[in-house]
């Protein structure tokens, strides 16, 4: 074996070591505290007390409800919404567009979202003043209009209700695009649209209407492939912070955000709780993943009879109706973010509940990028180290499956044993919730490299970022035509030369999405570059959050501005720098990958 | 010493007798400094005196310095005149006997702060400051409404609780993790123990403990349900208790910074009609002051200095939103109209605090209270995040 490609194979195993050695120390250091063990607090024996105390709490049950229930919820509400969009729309001409509209809100980090929907749907929110506008010009004209004038916003639950209903709804609205996005990219691949062709062609010549041709006959065969990513889903939606804690309740909160504020709070011995409570946050995520899979073999059980009764129109008219639903509101919510965003981020006087602010100014501009550069660079920085890395390390890592394929006499067992434990390393950091092994993590961190700051927030990013950059990178390298390797290899050159003489120049369109997707990825990392870094290193995100429960609304509208410019650019770039260089295959290489991106 | 007498020698002689006072002071702020560089300068050419400070990165240096030389033994030739100190550091030096002893009331100036109705001047955290150290400027606790809605603010507690019934959900206080969360429980902790007061001046026991709370959560009972979303869910920070006035989502706010309001109009944060003003039973405040150490060698310059800081001039200065924005220590009922006069700022902000109104202020309680009635309140209300 070559050089080369002894390399590539250790690579395979780097990221393995990177993706769960960070996962597996973090959880160590949060079980060992949640025992009683904690040598900085000179605590040795090991002991159940800290749980019995924990669960002595009298909002542990609320908390532990809410988290899992809004988590549920919210990962059921979004994954039936892009279904039922996806079966309405699946052989239309509204999918590509569709597509491209959910795209760019695949990329809007979920702090920005929770802000964005404050602006919204709080009652003096653009709705709210909707609302209260349209009521007074139904009711009679005259006295009214005067009293407009002086109108309060009115007293709804949104946002911070107690049943976090809130949360849901921002849970959902993120998780929606990315749901469908994944599905898209399954139903996209050559080998299964031609397929369901057949499955459709053959059942609407039987009489089945399209929608009940897909639950019928595709969603089965779509949803066993996208299972493990909508698991990655439900486990973030159980165990996120920054949703629940700009947009949910506090008496209690989540148990995701209960676990922050004990891991912060200025008491050390809280630790003990913190840790255990986020060993609990596991079992919760955990629990929520059981009854899933006991929704899957429940529905799959009613299913059986579904299949086989021979209806044609199951579902047709609903489905429809629901799409289209889905699919107004979702667009009509988009819009007033943009629109209230936007407005707010160069207001001037705006009082309820008038439509437009008294006036406009670039102030709010001014003082937020002046106090930005800072942030930016090391937002910008660290995004972009950490990206390369990551699709240095995921291209080296495909480059040798690929290598493994040619030849599959040698080490074939070793070889098929990796990729086995590499596809579920990849979900490894997305299904254990983040603050149950990220505040080991940093325990470990600061006991043994404590001034390296920098490389602790790398890291913690790259666990995040690299399987991203990995899933999406897959697509086209699996994808990559072999007869140019069979001619190139005819003709006598090296895997090496192979490699870098015609793959890289022509995957190039994808290495760069996979690049702008890592990139967008450590933008939007919260939770993660407040630990590792103790608020030591700013980012537009950390920002952005402080921001949130800052004082002025008219900044915070600068800042998810700022935040939802910042991915576009890169993608934009992503999708421009082919154009004028190694430029092979053209554009629409480039618009695939991008299409079935995680 | 004899090489240090000959060097006071030669720069006497180079400042024509000139005494040097050496002032300590945090020097972290652009704007702190312009003005104590403008007091020099006034010092200078009123007093002949030159006033040198020596900007601190953190007060506690200049305490640890004042220590050490008093157990070199050097009693009289301090290198730290002046101090600006409050709270633990001032507890610090007074234990450790650092402090020049009952010279604030030879201040001609000192009775302007009218001390024996506004305690806070003759406190410190909770502790006499037996006359060892002179006030120098204030935060104290204002309200701000909005007056589009609100034409009459409530000016004592049970008119807040009357003004929570009449505008349900349009008033609330932060959690008391929070700095002015735990200040509204001070103020009304004070303001409704009226007879027992004292007790919130010394060390919190048990007992004092039961019963300042009782009228407190008496109180809170009834307030927490008028409150936004029935007190259900309440703001995490002060600065998410400006951002619901600026939505117009509250009617009634308060802030330990009067300067802040005005401010937050100019940059359209608050609107318009927003209206600032101190509640009449009265308002925390937190003092900070001057101290001279006890080795200090020209007493009475130092002392010039300090009843200069503390003349309706000085204070006036400070109190301008370009030069500080601090606010004066002086009550303004002791004081002469054309002395009201210099406080009067060229342009008047509509959303400005009326600094001519003298309202009594409350000194912070001892600090221990500070735990006991944040604890107590989890206790009692649960604990919020």
């Amino acid at each position: 074996m070559a050089v080369f490609q002894h390399i590539t194979q250790s690579v395979r195993v780097l990221l393995i070591a990177l993706l769960s050695v960070p996962v597996f120390a973090g959880l160590v250091g949060v079980v060992l505290p949640a025992f009683g063990y904690f040598p900085a607090l000179n605590a040795f024996d090991f002991n159940l007390g800290v749980f019995k105390h924990l669960f002595a709490l009298e909002s542990i049950v609320n908390m532990t409800l809410l988290s899992l229930l809004t988590g549920l919820i919210a990962t059921a509400l979004s994954v039936a919404s892009a279904f039922l969009l996806l079966s309405v729309f699946y052989r239309s001409s509204y999918l590509n567009r569709l597509q491209s509209w959910l795209s760019p809100l695949l990329v809007l980090p979920h702090a920005a979202a929770a802000i964005a929907l404050l602006f919204v749907l709080s009652p003096s929110g653009l709705l709210a003043s909707v609302v209260s506008n349209a009521v007074s010009v139904f009711s009679s004209g005259a006295e009214n209009l005067s009293n407009t004038q002086n109108v309060l916003p009115p007293m709804w639950e949104f946002p911070y209700d107690r049943f976090g209903i809130s949360i849901i709804v921002a849970l959902a609205l993120k998780e929606l695009p990315f749901v469908f996005l994944i599905a898209v990219s399954v139903l996209s691949q050559p080998q299964v649209k031609r397929k369901f062709d057949g499955y459709f062609n053959s059942a609407t010549a039987l009489g089945y209407a399209p929608v009940t041709v897909f639950f019928k006959a595709i969603f089965p065969v779509v949803y066993s492939q996208v299972r493990l990513p909508l698991l990655a889903v439900l486990a973030y939606a159980t165990a996120n912070v920054e949703i629940p804690l700009l947009l949910g309740p506090n008496n209690p909160p989540t148990l995701a955000v209960a676990v922050v504020q004990w891991f912060n709070h200025v008491d050390l011995s809280m630790r003990f709780q913190a840790s255990a409570a986020a060993l609990l946050q596991v079992v919760v995520t955990l629990i929520a993943i059981g009854i899933w899979l006991i929704g899957e073999n429940i529905i799959e059980r009613v299913q059986g009879r579904f299949y086989t009764n021979g209806s044609r129109y199951t579902g047709q008219m609903f489905a429809s109706f629901v799409a289209y639903s889905v699919v107004a509101s979702y667009s009509l919510l988009a819009l007033s973010i943009i629109i209230s965003t936007t407005l707010w981020s160069v207001a001037t006087f705006w009082t309820f509940p008038t439509l437009l602010p008294e006036g406009f100014t670039l102030l709010h501009w001014k003082t937020t990028l002046s106090a930005l550069a800072e942030p930016v660079k090391n937002t910008v920085l660290l995004a972009t180290f950490v990206s390369a890395f990551s699709v240095l390390i995921a291209t080296l890592a495909l480059e040798a499956e690929a290598l493994n394929r040619q030849d599959n006499k040698r080490s074939e067992y070793f070889n098929r044993w990796v990729g086995g434990v590499l596809a579920s390393t990849l979900f490894l950091p997305l299904l254990v919730p983040g603050v149950a092994f990220l505040y080991g993590l940093v325990w470990f961190q600061l006991t043994y490299f404590n001034d390296a700051v920098w490389l602790h927030l790398f890291i913690s990013h790259l666990v995040y970022v690299l399987p991203y950059v990995f899933i999406s990178l897959a697509v086209a390298y699996r994808k990559f035509e072999p007869r140019y390797i069979q001619v190139a290899y005819g003709m006598g050159k090296s895997p090496w030369q192979v490699f870098v003489h015609i793959k890289l120049p022509l995957l190039f369109a994808p290495l760069l999405v996979a690049f702008a997707l890592g990139v967008a990825i450590s933008f939007s990392q919260y939770l993660p570059t407040v630990l590792s870094t103790g608020g030591r290193i700013a980012t537009v995100t950390t920002e952005a959050v402080a921001a949130a429960s800052g004082s002025s609304v008219r900044l915070t509208a600068v800042y998810v501005l700022v935040q939802i410019f910042m991915p576009l650019v890169g993608f934009v770039l992503a999708w421009w720098l082919p154009t004028i260089c190694f430029n092979p295959m053209g554009r629409y290489t480039l618009l695939r990958p991008r299409k079935s991106k995680l | 010493m004899p090489a240090q007498a000959q060097q006071n020698e030669v720069s006497d002689q180079n400042s024509v007798r000139s005494p040097v006072v050496q002032f300590h002071a945090w020097g972290g702020s652009a704007q702190v400094n312009g003005y104590i560089q403008w007091v020099s300068e006034q010092v200078h050419t009123q007093y002949n005196i030159t006033l040198n400070h020596v900007k601190l990165a953190d007060t506690s240096d200049a305490v640890s310095r004042v220590l050490a030389e008093k157990a070199a033994g050097n009693d009289s030739q301090g290198s730290v005149n002046l101090i600006w100190i409050n709270g633990e550091n001032f507890a610090a030096m007074q234990r450790n006997g650092l402090l020049l002893e009952d010279w604030v009331n030879s201040l001609p100036n000192f009775a302007l702060t009218n001390p024996s109705r506004n305690p806070a001047m003759i406190t410190d955290f909770g502790i006499p400051t037996h006359g060892q150290e002179a006030p120098w400027g204030k935060a104290s606790m204002v309200f701000y409404y909005n007056s589009r809605f609100v034409q009459q603010p409530p000016l004592n507690l049970p008119e807040l609780l009357r003004f929570a019934k009449d505008h349900v959900g349009r008033f609330t206080y932060p959690l008391p993790n929070d700095y002015l969360g735990i200040s509204f429980l001070k103020y009304a902790a004070i303001a409704l123990n009226e007879k027992d007061r004292d007790l919130l001046y010394q060390p919190v026991t048990k007992t004092a403990l039961a019963h300042i709370t009782q009228a407190l959560w008496r109180y809170l009972d009834e307030l927490h349900p008028l409150m936004y979303k029935q007190g259900e869910y309440m703001v995490r920070q002060a600065s998410q208790l400006q951002r619901l006035m600026g939505t117009g989502e509250l009617l009634l706010a308060f802030s330990f910074t009067a300067a802040e309001i005005p401010s937050a109009v100019n940059r359209f944060d608050l609107a318009e009609s927003i209206r600032t003003y101190a509640m009449e039973d009265g308002s925390l405040a937190n003092v900070h002051f001057i101290g001279i150490t006890y080795n200090t060698e020209s007493v009475t310059a130092a002392k010039q200095v300090v009843n200069f800081l503390l003349s309706p001039q000085a204070q006036a200065k400070k109190q301008q939103l370009a030069v500080w924005g601090d606010d004066s220590v002086l009550d303004f009922s002791m004081l002469s109209a054309s002395e009201k006069a210099l406080f009067k700022p060229a342009a008047k902000h509509t959303a400005a605090l009326d600094t001519q109104k003298a309202v009594p202020l409350f000194a912070e309680p001892h600090s221990s209270w500070t735990d006991a009635l944040r604890q107590a309140w989890f206790l009692r209300y649960g604990e919020r995040f």
